[in-house]
């Protein structure tokens, strides 16, 4: 039988709802980003380079383009574009709670996370790759990524009929590949700007900066701030939306 | 505005919820036109077949959509622009959907949090009044279809709404069920809290509410309470089949009763069209009997309420 418990403030009651609700049935699944981070710590060892350098080179690239912004995505997905889908959010959209409580919420669920995923999958990458000085750069590259990832994944759910394809237009189209070509795009891009805090926060890991792009504590900075205006737009995005129902 | 519409069926003096010329669109289907109406404490059933716009509604009325034209106003407020009339009203949507890894009391929890409601015991009592209590702790997703709808029902009641919708609330719910939510939503509006409530069953609106709006086609087709409804019913043209040993020598004789306005031999039997069909009924037997024919089937075409509805909008 449950037990009576006091009132949770709204922003806290959100972050639990998101951590219970959005955390996908097979729990197994969210080894998968370990295993695979764990695989290109393996891979990190291949060049015959210092430990932490290879780790930023071949690991770090690796985590950042394929492993943060998948997980990122199906996270980021359940968190809104899921629930606005199947009409789930209703039940928190009919509350007199504000659209950016709401949104802040629902990232800071998202981050919780993509924290338990992540952040043990990249440090546990760069032990794995014999570069233990770099696990908390990974961590810390994986977690602001993930952030920055999250809130841009939530304003394309509130704003998007099929955020997925969209998702992953940001990730494939506008990341990899023009964000390759050009460092303005990379300068916002969150697989990115992680992969230059990790190439900045490592040691002896200068030349593998990228021109043009801000690398170490800047580019946490720069996360942060591409996440403040994924939020902000989702905010503005959840006025206007029309929350799916069987009956549209 | 209620001055004006005081006779008016599809108004009620005391309204707090008040619809002036709502018209909805999504893309080139038009799910609400030019409706106006109004809800007041009480129970008010929205009748219409599936694709009236009920649903539609009941989401402008709660705000889950804007409309298009016209407005939406809950005790003065608009529900799209201010988050506060989320305070006062519910609703309860007729989708399945529900977030199927919570337990049934951490939804109605997690409503209760994000309404601020204080009292820790609220969540267990709304639970009580759907007799959710055995079942608070599962989770959702293992649960029937009339299961969901009564936690939909206990997070609706949580946050103790003056305004409550329920979208065809008793969808899935067994007969017991049915008869413990209708006594339950009947109680709450004899406590003058304004519940709306949806449905596509006549008898069940019947059973739910003093007043009934009709929708069809996204209009308003009807309105006032179920006799006035029933009667727009009975004064419609309809068609009863009669299947007899003789239905030639029948329908002759049957034709020069008043009530019978044709009759036409089909296959499946004689189709016989009449205003006035409990008269009908009445007559048919007297009328066999004289002839010496047996009748073996006697039964209305269309008494089913999408027929009524195309009848109504005529």
């Amino acid at each position: 039988m449950s037990t009576r418990r006091s009132a949770s403030p709204p922003l806290l009651a959100i972050v639990r709802y998101t951590v219970r609700a959005c955390v996908p049935a097979q729990r197994l699944l969210l080894l998968l980003p370990v295993a695979g981070a764990l695989l290109f710590g393996l891979l990190a060892r291949i060049p015959d380079d210092v430990a932490a350098v290879a780790f930023a080179r071949v690991g770090g690239t690796a985590i950042h383009t394929l492993v943060l912004p998948i997980t990122c995505l199906i996270v980021g997905d359940a968190l809104l574009g899921a629930e606005i889908r199947s009409g789930v959010f209703a039940f928190t959209w009919l509350s007199p709670v504000s659209y950016a409580t709401i949104v802040v919420g629902r990232w800071l669920g998202g981050c919780a996370i993509a924290a338990a995923i992540l952040v043990p999958a990249a440090a546990a990458s760069a032990i794995v790759a014999g570069a233990p000085s770099s696990a908390l750069a990974a961590a810390l590259a994986a977690m602001a990524g993930a952030g920055a990832y999250l809130a841009l994944f939530i304003a394309i759910g509130a704003g998007f009929k099929r955020p997925v394809v969209w998702s992953l237009v940001l990730v494939i189209i506008i990341e990899r590949l023009l964000g390759a070509a050009l460092a303005g795009i990379a300068q916002l891009s969150p697989g990115w700007l992680a992969q230059s805090v990790l190439v900045g926060l490592t040691a002896d890991g200068a030349g593998l900066a990228r021109k043009g792009v801000p690398a170490g504590w800047p580019a946490v900075g720069r996360l942060v701030l591409v996440a403040i205006v994924g939020l902000t737009i989702a905010a503005r995005r959840l006025r206007s939306l029309r929350p799916a129902s069987s009956a549209d | 505005m209620t001055d004006v519409h005081s006779t008016d069926p599809a108004f009620v003096d005391d309204a707090t919820v008040e619809v002036a010329d709502a018209s909805v669109w999504f893309g080139q289907k038009v799910a609400l036109s030019e409706l106006a109406c109004s809800f007041g404490p009480g129970v008010t059933g929205l009748l219409g077949p599936n694709g009236a716009g009920k649903s539609t509604l009941m989401r402008a009325v709660t705000g889950l959509i804007g409309v298009n034209s016209g407005s939406v106003r809950v005790e003065g407020r608009d529900p799209r622009r201010d988050r506060e009339v989320h305070r006062r009203i519910a609703l309860v949507p007729e989708d399945e959907a529900v977030p199927a890894q919570l337990t049934a009391m951490e939804l109605v929890r997690y409503v209760a949090d994000l309404h601020g409601v204080r009292d820790p015991g609220a969540a267990e009592r709304a639970l009580e009044l759907v007799d959710m209590m055995p079942a608070a702790d599962r989770r959702l997703r293992g649960f029937s279809k009339g299961m969901r709808q009564r936690a939909k029902v206990a997070a609706a009641l949580v946050t103790d709404p003056p305004v409550l919708v329920l979208d065809e609330p008793l969808n899935g719910a067994d007969p017991v069920q049915r008869v413990r939510l209708t006594e339950l939503f009947r109680r709450l509006g004899a406590e003058g809290r304004t519940v709306i409530v949806s449905s596509h069953v006549l008898s069940e609106v019947e059973r739910l509410a003093d007043r009934v709006l009709v929708l069809i086609h996204g209009r308003l087709a009807a309105a006032g309470n179920h006799r006035a409804i029933r009667d727009a019913m009975d004064d419609r043209p309809r068609h009863v089949l009669i299947r007899a040993d003789e239905p030639r020598r029948l329908g002759a004789a049957l034709l020069r009763i008043d009530t019978v306005a044709g009759v036409s031999l089909t296959d499946a039997g004689l189709v016989v069209t009449t205003d006035r069909a409990g008269d009908l009924a009445v007559a048919v037997a007297p009328v066999a009997r004289d002839l010496g024919v047996r009748l073996r089937e006697v039964r209305p075409l269309d008494d089913s309420l999408e027929s009524l509805f195309r009848e109504l909008v005529r």
